[in-house]
């Protein structure tokens, strides 16, 4: 029997995918890329986005059509909020989130899906315990992504996290730890340690689980002892916990890759307010002068909301100032959408979507400036790149910086991919980088 | 930070004015700062709301101070629940926090609209002693009974519907004329309105952004 899962969420959605296939496949199911072979039929989904949301029916409408000659199980996983549940489960046959994957077997067997294996019994572990536990099916043999913590507790007025995945829980470190030497191991070069608030990482179990810090000073001396190269990621980071020792670690060890994203969301002190963001401007300053004092080399990324409840033509100028004097080398500018369930869906979504695209429009200008501007200084620089595909120019090999930046260059070597190399960089346009294979 | 969600019996529901209500409920070992606040369900629904905590951090039960909200998820089931009712808590949770700005020994000056009262509240009941001002911001003369566990001389009471208050008038307009020593810590608490016009005028005023505590009621 196969299986097919649409990911239709950001990157702590598909570590939910990675996971649910090796449940499926615990239970004798084998996984297919061809929707229509498929007799599970799953979406990992962000419900808390209207766009997802809106994807999601129209896929379950034609799912529940093809039904009608074929004997499918349908299933919906990932972000949910508790009250959109009900409504969802009359048009799936199965609906779980994600701290009930241990109950998956148990599900599928009752809405009629029976393999010998399905019979095992229930694991020990349940909850985010039981998830954390399953060795997930990574979805690439150089890059994975690691959840180190679900949940949050910030509670943003934009964001509905905290209802669909419960308040901040930490994975156990050890487990962490031993997830990524096995990768590192096993040759991945690229890992990234996923939650809501990565930063937070431990906080809720003070005096008994490590903190940030020290989670990433253990990888890094990992890194040290077992002479392999590769780049730790981390994110998001909420700005109210980056601390001057996160980035003095990073700083130390040489497999802490050179990138911070530091969500900025507004540059404007009220709007920051009214999203309950719970730090100033002056501070997210304080932590940007400190990554430039640091970490000199690394890329500055950024996540902003345009257009958000009551944003002014004034508080916006505030945001294009702040993405001018922080030249980011990339940014993720989104326009404001209420979200169900977030507080702010209460409020008058009153800035109009035209005067929303406008803003995208102007930041996205600011943001090819500085993006232009850093990477000018790169040209005629070695630099270790992780190469990962052919690229959509025939003859070339597309790779990223340790900053994450893209770039090309000319080569018909697919056994590169997954590989460092040396590239030596010779043109460069906002965002993206030509080179030379060395 | 400890995440706490167990069940929790209520004590008691007492409606302190018009539409406000105090909901006390079991403390069960919660530990908090004061100035955080909890999210509160009812077994069987499956929306909550948060709620900033009214009691103070050695009171053997917590309390929280809800405004009706006629349209609202929450609140209107919240306050009909009866004691021995069985309530979802979690927390706490936030970072509107006095003890910094105590422990550096500066001026403090706290400003509320309505059920914004309610941190101060905490803050006042944790720390008897501590010096600050209180502006409580209300429509109504009823309204005024939220301060009623407040020293006098610590609070002015500005209503703007009716006359009859320490001050007529919103309380952002009190603000304006009030002299600021400028290392005056402050916490503003309440709907957005308000904490936008006494945010620009704290600004104007002299004081930076990093020593005004907001936390916004929606």
């Amino acid at each position: 029997m196969k299986y097919f899962i649409m990911n239709l969420g950001c990157q702590m959605n598909q570590a939910d995918s990675e996971r649910i296939q090796s449940v499926l496949e615990t239970m004798g199911l084998v996984k297919t890329e061809m929707e229509a072979e498929a007799s599970v039929l799953g979406v990992v989904a962000c419900s808390v986005r209207q766009k997802a949301i809106d994807k999601v029916h129209s896929k379950i409408h034609e799912w529940n059509e093809r039904k009608q000659g074929q004997n499918l199980l349908t299933f919906l996983s990932g972000c949910i909020l508790p009250a959109d549940e009900d409504a969802f489960l009359r048009k799936f046959d199965v609906v779980f989130p994600i701290k009930d994957l241990s109950r998956v077997p148990e599900l599928l067997r009752g809405s009629g899906i029976v393999t010998p294996l399905s019979q095992a019994p229930q694991p020990d572990a349940t909850g985010m315990e039981h998830f954390w536990n399953v060795k997930p099916q990574y979805s690439s043999t150089f890059e994975a992504f690691v959840p180190i913590q679900n949940g949050c507790d910030k509670f943003c007025t934009f964001c509905a996290v905290p209802y669909t995945r419960g308040r901040e829980v930490s994975r156990p470190s050890q487990a962490i730890l031993e997830e990524v030497r096995n990768l590192v191991d096993r040759g991945y070069k690229s890992i990234t340690l996923l939650g809501q608030n990565v930063n937070s990482y431990g906080l809720d179990k003070p005096g008994v689980e490590c903190s940030f810090t020290e989670l990433l000073r253990e990888i890094g001396e990992y890194g040290k002892t077992s002479g392999r190269k590769f780049w730790v990621y981390f994110t998001s980071p909420h700005p109210r916990d980056m601390g001057r020792d996160v980035l003095e670690t990073v700083a130390r060890y040489e497999v802490l890759a050179k990138h911070i994203h530091l969500p900025l969301q507004s540059g404007d002190d009220k709007v920051l307010i009214r999203m309950n963001r719970n730090h100033s401007m002056d501070r997210y300053r304080t932590i940007v002068h400190e990554v430039r004092e640091l970490l000199p080399d690394a890329t500055l990324i950024t996540d902003i909301i345009v257009g958000f409840t009551g944003e002014t033509e004034e508080q916006f100028e505030n945001t294009r100032l702040a993405m001018r004097e922080f030249g980011y080398q990339m940014a993720f500018v989104a326009p404001y959408s209420p979200r169900p369930g977030a507080a702010s869906a209460r409020w008058s979504d009153d800035v109009p979507l035209p005067k929303k695209k406008e803003r995208l429009r102007v930041l996205t200008e600011e943001l090819h400036l500085s993006s232009l501007a850093y990477n000018q200084r790169l040209v005629g620089s070695k630099l270790r790149v992780l190469v990962e595909r052919s690229d959509r120019k025939e003859g070339y090999l597309a790779a990223r910086t340790e900053g994450k930046i893209p770039i090309r260059f000319a080569s018909t070597d697919l056994t590169l991919v997954g590989q460092f190399a040396e590239v030596l960089v010779e043109s460069v346009r906002p965002l993206s980088m030509e080179g030379q294979l060395l | 930070m400890i995440v706490v969600q167990a069940p929790y019996r209520v004590h008691g529901v007492e409606e302190v004015a018009p539409g406000l209500f105090v909901l006390s409920f079991d403390r069960n070992g919660l530990e908090f700062e004061t100035g955080q606040y909890l999210s509160l369900g009812i077994p069987g629904h499956r929306k909550e709301r948060e709620y900033s905590i009214y009691s103070s951090e050695s009171d053997t039960h917590l309390a929280v101070l809800i405004k009706v909200v006629p349209e609202g998820a929450m609140s209107s089931k919240l306050v009909e629940l009866k004691q021995g009712d069985l309530l979802h808590v979690s927390g706490p949770y936030g970072y509107f926090l006095l003890k910094p700005s105590l422990d550096a020994g500066v001026p403090l000056l706290w400003i509320a609209t309505g059920s914004g009262v309610s941190p101060f509240h905490s803050f006042a009941s944790t720390y008897p002693v501590s010096e600050y001002h209180l502006f409580h911001g209300t429509r109504t003369l009823n309204e005024r009974v939220l301060v009623r566990d407040f020293p006098p001389k610590s609070v002015v009471s500005c209503v703007s519907g009716e006359s009859g208050g320490d001050f007529h008038g919103r309380v952002t307009t009190y603000l304006s004329t009030w002299e600021l020593d400028r290392s005056t810590h402050v916490f503003l608490c309440g709907n957005c309105d308000m904490i936008y016009d006494a945010f620009d005028l704290l600004q104007a005023k002299g004081i930076p952004a990093a020593q005004i505590l907001t936390e916004v009621y929606y």
